[in-house]
Formats: C-alpha cells, sequence, structure tokens
C-alpha cells in the first residue's frame, strides 16, 4: 500500500510539474478551488471573531514595542523627507507611490478582493481571494494594497483565485531604487519571509539605508513588465557589495502577515498591461506560471539596461 | 471489533481532514507564533497513524496531502507524498512498539512535524528553487517544529477523543490488559 501511494504521488508530482498552467492537472485545481471557494468564504466569515480574538492578544502585546519602534521609524522618516524636499524629481515620484488609482491609467481597473485563506507552508507564501474570473481577474494581474506591491495572481477560479505573494519563492520584480534609475530583480530569501533581495543593480549604483524601492515596470513601451511603475515595493535595510553587481537587502513594505482587504489591478481585455499578461503566460513554465512571470521580468530589466 | 464502530471511522476521518483544513487556512495561518506559522496537518496526519495503524495512516496521510495541495493550489502531489510517509511512519510506530509513555504525541508531533518540513524542503531543492535560499530557513524549520510540538498535546487528545470510539479494538491492548491480570494484576473487577 505504501509503495502503491508513494508511486501514485510521484506520478502526480512528476505530471504536474511538468504540464503547463493550463493543462489538466491545473485544471482540476482550479475546478476544485470554484468548488470550495464559497465554503471558503463562508468559514472565513465564520472564523473571523476566532481570528480576530486570537489576534487582539498578539497584537495588544506587541503594540508597546511597535509603538516605539513606529515612534523611531517617524524620526527618521522625518529626517529623510526634510532631505527628500531638495530632489523635487525625487519627491515627485515618493509623493506618486500610494496613489494607485493613478497608475497606468486606462490600463489597470482594481478590483477588490478579500484574503480568505492563507498557505501554513514555509516553502509556499500565497493566499486564497474572494474575487475571480466572474470578476475580471486573470493570472499575472498584480495584486496591491494600500501599503504598496502584495504580490500577483497565479491560478484563477470563477469565484476565488490564488495570489503568489512576493515573498513566494517562485517570484521575481523588476525593480529600480527611488532616487536613481538604477533598475534591478527584486527576489524573496527563501526562509526569510520578511526580508527581500533587490538584486543584479549596476556597480555604479548608490542605494542607501531607507531608500524606496518601487516597481520600474512599465506598460506603454518596449521595457514591458507585469507591473505598473512606482508601486512601493519596500525600503531598503542594507547594502550588499558583490562581483560586478550589486544588490540590497529590502524589507517589504506591505505587512504581508496581516493581509485582510487586497486590490487585483485588472487590465482591461485588449489593452497593453493585458497582452502583456498573455505574452507572460506563454513563456515556458516551471513551476506554475512563476518562472515564465520571472522570466518576463528578468527580460525587462536586460531590456531597460538594468 | 464493533461493526458499526469502524463504519463511522472513515466519516469521523473525513470531517476531521476537512475542518482542519479549512481551521488551518482560514485562522491558524493567519496567526504568526513566534513569527511563524503553526502547521496542523502533518500532526493530525501522524496522530491518525498513532492511533489507527501504519495502513489507514499512510491512506490518510495521501487523502489529506491531496486536499491540502488542492485547496491552496500547491504543486499536487507534494504533500500527499511527505503526508503518506508521515503517516505510515507514526502507524509503523505503533505497530513495532505500540508507545504508551505521556511525552509519546510531543515527540511524535515534533518528529512529524520537523521531519515534513524537512521533507518539503529537500523535494523543493530537487524540483527547482528559483529564489537565493537563506539559512534562516533553518531557524524557520526549528521555529514551526517547537510551535508544532507545543500544540502537538491538546490537538492530540482532540483526535483521540474525536476517533477513540470508532477505533477497533486494539488485539495488543486486549493481551496486555490480559497477561497483567494473569500475572498478578488486580482485575478491573476486584477493584474496591
Amino acid at each position: 500500500m505504501l509503495v502503491l501511494l508513494v508511486v501514485l504521488s510521484l506520478l502526480l508530482l512528476t505530471a504536474y510539474f511538468g504540464e503547463s498552467p493550463n493543462g489538466r492537472l491545473h485544471g482540476v485545481q482550479r475546478a476544485f478551488l470554484t468548488v470550495v471557494s464559497p465554503i471558503q468564504n463562508g468559514a472565513n466569515k465564520a472564523l473571523k471573531p476566532v481570528r480576530d480574538t486570537i489576534g487582539w492578544f498578539g497584537e495588544t502585546l506587541g503594540a508597546k514595542g511597535e509603538r516605539d519602534k513606529l515612534k523611531r521609524e517617524n524620526d527618521t522618516l522625518r529626517k529623510q523627507l526634510v532631505a527628500e524636499q531638495a530632489e523635487k524629481t525625487s519627491l515627485h515620484q515618493l509623493q506618486g507611490l500610494y496613489h494607485l488609482d493613478q497608475l497606468g491609467a486606462g490600463e489597470y481597473h482594481p478590483v477588490t478582493a478579500t484574503v480568505v485563506g492563507k498557505s501554513p507552508n514555509i516553502w509556499y507564501s500565497t493566499v486564497t481571494i474572494d474575487a475571480g474570473s466572474n470578476a475580471g481577474v486573470r493570472v499575472d494581474d498584480p495584486v496591491v494594497n494600500g501599503e504598496g506591491l502584495v504580490g500577483k495572481v497565479a491560478q484563477v477560479a470563477s469565484d476565488g483565485a490564488q495570489v503568489d505573494l512576493i515573498t513566494d519563492s517562485s517570484m521575481g520584480v523588476s525593480a529600480r531604487l527611488g532616487k536613481s534609475t538604477s533598475t534591478g530583480i527584486v527576489q524573496p530569501k527563501v526562509g526569510e519571509p520578511g526580508d527581500l533581495l533587490l538584486q543584479y543593480l549596476p556597480s555604479t549604483a548608490q542605494p542607501s539605508q531607507g531608500e524606496f524601492v518601487v516597481t520600474s515596470g512599465t506598460v506603454s513601451s518596449p521595457d514591458d513588465s507585469l507591473y505598473p511603475p512606482g508601486l512601493l515595493i519596500g525600503q531598503v535595510t542594507s547594502v550588499n557589495e558583490e562581483t560586478g553587481f550589486k544588490s540590497v537587502n529590502v524589507r517589504p513594505s506591505v505587512n504581508l502577515q496581516n493581509l485582510d482587504v487586497v486590490q487585483v489591478l485588472t487590465s482591461a481585455a485588449g489593452s497593453h498591461a493585458a497582452g502583456i499578461a498573455s505574452l507572460a503566460s506563454q513563456l515556458p513554465a516551471g513551476k506554475g506560471s512563476s518562472a515564465g512571470e520571472a522570466g518576463a521580468e528578468q527580460y525587462a530589466s536586460t531590456a531597460s539596461g538594468g | 471489533m464493533s461493526p458499526t464502530a469502524t463504519g463511522s471511522l472513515p466519516v469521523r476521518l473525513a470531517a476531521m481532514a476537512l475542518l482542519l483544513a479549512f481551521v488551518q487556512v482560514g485562522v491558524v495561518s493567519e496567526i504568526p507564533v513566534f513569527g511563524v506559522n503553526a502547521d496542523l496537518s502533518p500532526l493530525l496526519v501522524a496522530f491518525v497513524g498513532l492511533l489507527c495503524g501504519s495502513t489507514i495512516g499512510a491512506v490518510y496521510g495521501f487523502a489529506t496531502g491531496l486536499l491540502i495541495d488542492l485547496l491552496l493550489l500547491q504543486t499536487l502531489g507534494l504533500s500527499s507524498l511527505i503526508f503518506t510517509l508521515v503517516g505510515y511512519s507514526a502507524g509503523r510506530l505503533r505497530e513495532l512498539r505500540d508507545p504508551q509513555a505521556a511525552l509519546t504525541p510531543l515527540l511524535v508531533g515534533a518528529a512529524a512535524a520537523g521531519g515534513s518540513l524537512l521533507g518539503y524542503s529537500l523535494m523543493e531543492f530537487m524540483l527547482g528553487v528559483d529564489a537565493p535560499v537563506s539559512f534562516e530557513l533553518l531557524r524557520q524549520i526549528v521555529l514551526v517544529t517547537v510551535v508544532d510540538t507545543i500544540i502537538a498535546v491538546p490537538l492530540w487528545l482532540a483526535v483521540r477523543a474525536w476517533l477513540q470510539s470508532a477505533l477497533p479494538e486494539d488485539p495488543r491492548r486486549r493481551r496486555r490488559r490480559r497477561r497483567a491480570y494473569t500475572t498478578g494484576g488486580l482485575s478491573p473487577l476486584s477493584r474496591p
């Protein structure tokens, strides 16, 4: 019996890993998600009081430490803001970071969704949301909240979707430093969910601690990316010197442990953004569509000279 | 072995897996403890193996893994493979040693949590990881194992209470009770 089950598991694993994101097994998963989405939404609502009660205890305990930390952070940010005022161009970029509605005007339609589930595994940073293809959500659509970039849609069912968070091991986002035009690829560090790595920065780049990291993608030039430009990803925490390239550690701006409501930036059919998403989904896949997405972002970075 | 009792076992097992899946995804995964999230699935599978034996443990591990992979849209077959081995190993432990110590659920829980995380890591490396891997991963594995170990005992008590009445009579335990009685142990009937 053991041998039979192990062989069956390996067969499933091989078939799933080898097929495209539109393959039969992925289809079965999407169909399953379609069936359980209403149940999951109901369970999520029913269990919310339990979650909130437990969360309240944890938050109260951590509130004092958090307050002191935020005070220090506030002081640092105030000093930074004063310094930034001398640099009009940079300030203009920073002002635009939170104005999500203005991003790629006409290209994206934000769809608000509630997070109804989260993967417990340290190898998978994914959440399930209650909006799917019925709401216009498609694979590879960027997902944001008020704090910045959350991730991208990995799989879609009719009334639900799976979102790969920016800390998922399969993610790769072309990004640039807030104050300069130096671009690189933001990747997670597996095992450190509170840390990202902005890699492949040119050796001439001068990143500084506390500097903002934003998406570099554009949807109106040849340097296309899945993500609209200027979405806040995080802040530089430290700089690493490497041979040929520089890399920096980035703390995500979004509190990924506490996601409740997110916005999916759906692209209008026939728009440039929709074309890019379609192109990315056709790229060779490794794990799901993620490798293709990372490949597209790698290409975007190379093409933009970063 | 009561036929009605064994007949209700699959239903109870299925109900438990579904409940656990929704509680895990909807509550436990959203509450970080020491910066990590507890993972109830390997504990549940191991405890079912410990209570029901290796065959049921392996089948339950496979089914629970499949459910988790389907529900969370993870790589299909990965959790099934790992949980099949977890369920089978716990079941074999019961069949070969039948440990009765109070610490057994704690140790089995720790082994199941740590083993499954190492198994995931090994499989992910074999399948190819796109992102750089930090040594912090080891700390995460240890922390999740510690958190899972802490919740192992209450979960064990809950699983045992839920399944107890549906479990078939264990011949080994029956023999042990008979042996204790015939070799001088006090009969339950002669106790004051």
